[in-house]
């Protein structure tokens, strides 16, 4: 699990967050600190496609919030990364 | 390090720049950057770079499968040849480099001259010989000894004298050749190489081994042909008992020098 993307995603998942906030969170419930042109790019990437937004603030920390279709993207990942989960747990266990 | 992001963050195209650039640089206000961060950002501006061109192109471009492939073909082609460029221009760079750069080998250290032991065969020679053999076994046995005039053993002094070397499971202990006399069961003296032209002495150095079984095997020597060889064949039909070091069986290593000297040769 190391996408920037998806982990971006799952940072905004529990409420708006700006960059350096998501950064920080993504190193606690991940343990993987995101250089800031990774962030950044993520960020790009995931505003063109229309699955984060920018909140209206006043301050120069500009905060994100995910969308529907961002929150509908993050949902079909992490089914798809549960079923790689339980299929590995089954088979080491097989094994 | 935080100006140097800054500064790589220019090289991001104007449009993004407009959009990120006062939130990245907030950003950098709260963070602790390093070099990764430099390396980091500099890779997300290749990697904007090449995408936006391809964007620009596709955008431009009417849509039709070959009218899509083609401006990535061409972007990724200009791509390929600049790096490509930029790389035979830094080969360029380092092979036409003065090669004073190296900093040139040290000149070997000298061999330090051979200390003496004792002398025996040569009277009027600067340094001290011995002949052979300096110890007779405890228990009155003779040495089966072939002397020759003319040549004569110079046992070195070792300044590495109780030394262990190592090399993989094997183990050397190196230990002066007289301490070991008493082991000795064959030793031959070299036979002076007649027929040649050399007037005076000639010095052979030679560091042996002592194998398990007792053979001696010479690992190096350092004189004038044919005297180093002459030398070499006597001392590798040496034999001696085989040697232990703390009971067990172990291998010596020991040096000599065999001098000889014209003057005294039959």
């Amino acid at each position: 699990m190391q996408d920037p993307t998806i982990l971006i995603l799952a940072s905004l998942a529990d409420g708006d967050k700006h960059g350096y906030a998501i950064m920080e969170d993504i190193q606690v419930f991940a343990g993987i600190r995101l250089g800031p042109g990774t962030l950044y790019g993520a960020i790009s990437r995931l505003e063109q496609r229309g699955w984060i937004r920018a909140v209206k603030s006043e301050a120069r920390r500009q905060p994100y919030r995910i969308t529907a279709e961002g929150g509908q993207h993050l949902k079909e990942q992490l089914a798809l990364l549960g079923q790689v989960v339980r299929t590995g747990n089954r088979r080491m266990r097989e094994a | 390090m935080r100006t140097l992001i800054r500064w790589a963050a220019r090289l991001y195209p104007p449009a993004w720049r407009n959009r990120y650039a006062a939130e990245f640089d907030a950003l950098l206000d709260d963070i602790s950057p390093s070099f990764r961060d430099v390396c980091d950002v500099l890779g997300d501006v290749l990697r904007v770079r090449a995408t936006t061109s391809i964007d620009a192109c596709l955008m431009l471009a009417p849509v039709s499968p070959m009218n899509l492939r083609l401006p990535v073909v061409a972007s990724l082609t200009a791509h390929a040849v600049m790096i490509t460029i930029v790389l035979f221009a830094v080969w360029g760079h380092v092979t036409t480099m003065p090669l004073h750069v190296v900093a040139p080998l040290p000149p070997p250290a000298p061999e330090p001259p051979p200390q003496v032991t004792d002398a025996r065969v040569f009277p009027n020679a600067l340094t001290l010989y011995s002949s052979l053999p300096l110890k007779i076994p405890a228990q009155g046995g003779t040495l089966p000894l072939d002397v020759a005039d003319g040549v004569g053993i110079n046992f070195l002094s070792l300044p590495d004298i109780g030394a262990t070397y190592r090399q993989g499971s094997t183990e050397w202990r190196v230990w002066p050749a007289q301490a070991l006399e008493s082991f000795v069961v064959r030793r031959v003296l070299p036979e002076y190489p007649h027929g040649t032209n050399a007037r005076g002495a000639v010095s052979v150095f030679l560091e042996y081994l002592i194998t398990r079984d007792g053979s001696v095997k010479v690992l190096r020597t350092s004189g004038p042909q044919p005297f180093a060889g002459a030398a070499r064949s006597a001392i590798e039909r040496w034999v001696y008992q085989p040697l232990e070091y703390e009971n067990r069986s172990c291998e010596v290593v020991s040096r000599v020098e065999v001098r000889f000297d014209s003057e005294f040769a039959r």
